[in-house]
C-alpha cells in the first residue's frame, strides 16, 4: 500500500557522506532540504504498527499507482538518476518544482516538469534558485494498462554521483480490478477566457505575432489544456463570453444582420476550437483513448446571439431562436451529440451589465429571466433533437427556492458547499428529477495537508452528486515559481519556462486524480457491498466522520428570505463541516485508498 | 464665477487639450454620440436605476463581510434596461466599436463617483473592475460642475468622451462615458 512506502524508505547509505534514494508516498511531500514539509507532517508516520509488514504499491489496471523519489546528495554536485521500467507498465517521471512562497520562507513543490530517465542535473538545481537545496524531489506515475498481467512488477531506480551510488527498488503490485472507464463524480476545472493564453505563452505568441488568437498553435493549446485534464479524469471549462455580455471570437460562431436577418456568418473559429473536442480528436493517442468533451458552456448570454436591445420585444425572440436553432443544425450535422452544451448565464447585476443575476441568484425576482430563457431554449430546440443542450444555472442564496421554481427548466445545477450543505433533500430532489448536480469551492492552497484536494471528490460522492467545480485552476499568479501565491486558483502551470510549450502538471492535480480513480473503483463495488457500506467506511476511513455528518442541520435562517441573510450567518450554519474537514491530514485519503484495495484484492 | 468653476473649466480646457485635434474622425465620432447622449438619456429615469436598498448598502464597510455592498446591490429593471438601451443605441452611432456607460456620483458623497451601466466591450478608461463605487473622477467632477463635455484620452490609444445629463429640473445628474480604444482587443475583457 502506498501509505507504508514510507516504512519502505530506504536511506541505502549507511554513512553520512553518502547519496540517499528515498522512497515516498504520493501524499507526504518533501522541501529543499529533504524534510516532509509542514502541511505534510501530522500525517506522516500515523501507522506505525503495520511498518513492519514489507507491502509495496499496490494498483488496479486501467489506473496509476503514484510516488515520490527523493534524491539527497550530502554536498553539492552533479548526479545522474536512472530507472530501469518493469515491461507491461509505462512509467512518467517528474521533477518537483520547489515554489518559493510569497511573504514566506518556505517552499513548497507543487509543479511537476517531465523528466526523461535517464536524468543529470546537479543540487542544487540551478533554475530552481535555492542555495541550500539539499534534495530533489521527482513524481513517478505508474500507468498500469488495461491488458497487464496481475502480478508484481520491479522498479529500479539508481543514483550516481561523487557520492557512493544508490539504488531502490520498488515493487508495484498489479491487481485483477480495473479503474471502472467512467468516473462517479465530474471534477471540474474551470477558466475564464482565453487572454491567459497569450499572457503564459509569450514565445508562441510572438512567433505567431497579431495572428496568434487564430493560429493553430493557439487552439493546440486550448486542446491541451483540456487533454491535461482529461487524462487527469478532469474536466475542462473555459467561459467565452464577459459579464456585459462581449464574446470571444474563438468562442461563438460569427454573426451579421439584425432582427429577422440575424444569422450565422461564419463557424470557422468555432469549429477549430470546438471540433476536435466534441468528436473527441483531441485526445487522441491519451491514455484514457479519444472520446468528445462530456460538457462545454455555450457563448448564450444576455446579449449573444440577440442584442439586448431588443430585450422585451419582438427581436430579441427572433434573434434568439434564429441562431440557437441554426447552432442545433449545425451541431446536429457534424454529428456533434455527446457534448452537453450548457445555457449558462455567470453575470451579475453588480458588474452592471444587466439588471439581474445569472450567477447566484439572491433576489427571487430573478428567476423570471431563467423562464423566459427556458421558453425561448425550448423553441429553438426540437424536443427531438439528438444534441443536449442543458441549462445550468450556480445557485447559493436562493438554491432551495430556485430549485423548486426553475424545476423543469434548469437541470444542471452548481451548488455553493456551504449552502448546499443544509439542504441534502434539495439535492436528492434534483437529482431524482434527473438534474445534474455539482458543487463549487477552489483549489486547496499547497500550504493546505496534501489529502485536501481529496475532500472534493469525495464529498460529491458521499452526498450522492455528480461532481465538483473547482472555479479556476490556470491562473497561478504573475510569478509562480519565486513568489508564488500559494496556487488557490491554479492546478496546472505554463511548461513555457521549461521548454514546454504546453501546460503542465501539479502535484495536487495527481493526488485529485488518485481519488477520484479510486472512487471509481470503490463505486464498482456497490454490486457486492451495499453502497451505505462503503460510503460508511470511507468516511470514517478518512476522517472518523459518518456520511451524515457531511451535512450540516439546515438553519432557521433558512425560513426567511435569502436576501435577509448574511454571509456571517451562512458561515456560521456551516460550521459543522467546516470543522470537520479541518481535521483532514495529508493521510486521510490513504486510509481510503487501503480500503479500495482491500476491496480490490479479492476480484479475480 | 467661483474659484471652484473656475478650476472645473480649466481642468476641462486641459483635458480636450490633452487630446489631438477634432479633426480626428475616431474622436469625432465619440464626441458626436456623447453630444447626442446629452439630449437623449433622461435624467430622471437614471436617478430611479439603483434602489434605495442598494443605496443604503453601497458605502457600508464590514470588514467581516467585504461582499456586504456586493451582495445587496439590486437595480430597478425597468429604468435599467430603458437607459442601457438607449446606450446601445447612442453606442451604434458610431462606427466601430464602443460603448456607452453611465456614472453617476453618490449622494452626500461629493467626492465619490460610481458607474451605473455598462455595455458590451466593457470599454472604459476609468472603472477599476469590481468596484461599486470610487473616488470621484476629475475629468468628470469637471463635467458635472460646469455641464460641458470633456474628452478624455488618458491611457494610450484610448479615448473617452464625457457628456452631462440632467433631469427634468435641468440639474446634472449624471455622466455618459462614451469610450473606445483604438485597437481593440479582441481577447479582453472575456472573463
Amino acid at each position: 500500500m502506498r501509505l507504508n512506502l514510507l516504512r519502505l524508505s530506504l536511506v541505502l547509505a549507511a554513512c553520512a557522506q553518502a547519496a540517499q534514494l528515498q522512497v515516498q508516498p504520493e501524499y507526504l511531500r518533501t522541501a529543499p532540504d529533504g524534510e516532509i514539509v509542514p502541511a505534510d507532517r501530522a500525517g506522516a508516520g500515523r501507522t506505525a504498527p503495520e511498518a513492519a509488514r514489507p507491502t509495496s504499491l499496490s494498483g488496479a489496471r486501467m489506473g496509476y499507482v503514484s510516488l515520490q523519489l527523493i534524491v539527497k546528495l550530502s554536498a553539492p554536485g552533479e548526479y545522474s538518476l536512472d530507472l530501469t521500467p518493469a515491461t507491461g507498465l509505462q512509467v512518467d517521471v517528474f521533477r518537483e518544482w520547489y515554489h518559493a512562497l510569497d511573504g514566506e520562507k518556505t517552499h513548497y513543490p507543487d509543479a511537476l516538469v517531465p523528466v526523461r530517465m535517464p536524468y543529470a542535473s546537479r543540487l542544487p538545481e540551478l533554475d530552481n534558485r535555492i542555495p541550500d537545496q539539499k534534495a530533489q524531489a521527482f513524481w513517478v506515475d505508474v500507468w498500469i494498462p488495461g491488458d497487464a498481467r496481475p502480478g508484481e512488477y520491479h522498479l529500479q531506480f539508481r543514483l550516481k554521483s561523487a557520492e557512493p551510488a544508490a539504488e531502490v527498488t520498488v515493487p508495484i503490485r498489479v491487481l485483477a480490478a480495473t479503474v471502472p472507464d467512467q468516473d462517479v463524480v465530474a471534477i471540474d476545472h474551470n477558466s475564464y477566457g482565453s487572454s491567459w493564453i497569450g499572457d503564459l505563452y509569450a514565445k508562441k505568441r510572438e512567433s505567431a505575432g497579431a495572428a496568434f488568437f487564430r493560429s493553430d498553435a493557439f487552439f493546440q493549446l486550448i486542446h491541451a489544456y483540456h487533454r491535461i485534464f482529461y487524462e487527469h479524469r478532469g474536466v475542462f471549462h473555459q467561459l467565452g463570453y464577459g459579464h456585459a455580455g462581449k464574446v470571444g471570437p474563438e468562442f461563438a460562431p460569427a454573426l451579421e444582420g439584425t432582427g429577422r436577418a440575424r444569422h450565422v456568418a461564419n463557424w470557422e473559429l468555432f469549429d477549430r476550437h470546438y471540433g476536435p473536442l466534441f468528436d473527441g480528436t483531441a485526445f487522441t493517442g491519451t491514455r484514457r483513448g479519444a472520446r468528445p468533451i462530456p460538457f462545454a458552456y455555450l457563448p448564450i448570454n444576455p446579449e449573444w446571439p440577440a442584442s439586448y436591445l431588443w430585450w422585451g420585444q419582438p427581436g430579441y425572440e427572433v434573434e434568439f431562436v434564429n441562431v440557437v436553432s441554426e447552432m442545433e443544425r449545425h451541431f446536429r450535422e457534424k454529428n456533434w451529440t455527446s457534448t452537453r452544451l450548457e445555457l449558462f448565464f455567470n453575470h451579475k447585476k453588480r458588474y452592471m451589465g444587466f439588471p439581474w443575476d445569472g450567477d447566484e441568484v439572491r433576489f427571487p425576482e430573478d428567476n423570471r429571466y431563467f423562464r423566459e430563457y427556458g421558453r425561448l431554449l425550448r423553441k429553438a430546440v426540437p424536443n427531438d433533437s439528438p444534441v443536449k443542450f442543458v441549462f445550468r444555472a450556480d445557485a447559493s442564496w436562493d438554491m432551495e427556492q430556485q430549485s423548486r421554481d426553475l424545476a423543469g427548466i434548469v437541470n444542471m445545477w452548481i451548488c455553493g458547499d456551504g449552502i448546499l450543505s443544509w439542504y441534502p433533500e434539495t439535492a436528492r430532489a434534483m437529482k431524482q428529477r434527473g438534474d445534474i448536480v455539482w458543487f463549487y469551492s477552489g483549489p486547496p492552497r499547497v500550504t493546505q495537508a496534501s489529502a485536501k484536494i481529496t475532500e472534493f471528490p469525495l464529498q460529491a460522492w458521499l452526498w450522492g452528486i455528480d461532481g465538483y467545480v473547482h472555479w479556476l485552476t490556470v491562473d497561478a499568479g504573475q510569478d509562480p515559481w519565486f513568489h508564488f501565491d500559494g496556487g488557490g486558483t491554479a492546478l496546472v502551470y505554463s511548461g513555457e519556462r521549461f521548454g514546454i510549450e504546453e501546460p503542465i502538471p501539479s502535484v495536487r492535480l495527481k493526488i485529485q486524480r488518485n481519488a477520484v480513480q479510486d472512487l471509481a473503483l470503490l463505486d464498482s463495488f456497490k454490486t457486492q457491498r451495499p453502497e451505505a457500506e462503503l460510503r460508511g467506511e470511507a468516511a470514517r476511513r478518512f476522517n472518523g466522520s459518518r456520511p451524515e455528518d457531511w451535512w450540516n442541520p439546515r438553519p432557521p435562517m433558512a425560513d426567511r428570505p435569502a436576501t435577509e441573510w448574511t454571509n456571517d450567518e451562512i458561515d456560521a450554519a456551516s460550521a459543522q463541516t467546516r470543522l470537520l474537514l479541518a481535521k483532514t491530514e495529508a493521510d486521510s485519503w490513504e486510509k481510503v485508498h487501503e480500503f479500495v484495495m482491500q476491496l480490490a484484492e479479492v476480484v479475480k | 464665477m467661483t474659484p471652484g468653476r473656475m478650476k472645473a473649466i480649466l481642468l476641462a480646457w486641459l483635458a480636450v487639450s490633452a487630446v489631438p485635434a477634432a479633426n480626428d474622425s475616431f474622436i469625432r465620432e465619440l464626441d458626436d454620440a456623447a453630444r447626442v447622449a446629452t439630449v437623449m438619456v433622461d435624467g430622471d429615469v437614471c436617478r430611479k436605476i439603483v434602489t434605495p436598498r442598494a443605496m443604503d448598502y453601497l458605502l457600508r464597510n464590514d470588514p467581516k463581510d467585504p461582499f456586504l455592498a456586493g451582495d445587496n446591490y439590486e437595480v430597478n429593471y425597468d429604468a435599467f434596461d430603458s437607459v442601457k438601451k438607449t446606450l446601445i443605441r447612442l453606442s451604434r452611432l458610431v462606427s466601430f466599436p464602443a460603448d456607452a456607460n453611465l456614472w453617476m456620483p453618490v449622494p452626500g458623497h461629493p467626492d465619490k463617483i460610481r458607474v451605473v451601466i455598462r455595455n458590451v466591450n466593457e470599454l472604459s478608461q476609468f472603472w477599476p473592475w469590481g468596484a461599486l463605487y470610487q473616488n470621484m473622477i476629475p475629468e468628470m467632477k469637471t463635467v458635472l460642475d460646469t455641464g460641458q463635455r470633456v474628452t478624455v484620452a488618458k491611457k494610450p490609444g484610448w479615448v473617452s468622451v464625457l457628456a452631462p445629463v440632467s433631469d427634468s429640473l435641468g440639474d446634472i445628474v449624471a455622466v455618459v462615458e462614451v469610450a473606445s480604444q483604438r485597437k481593440l482587443d479582441p481577447q479582453g475583457n472575456v472573463k
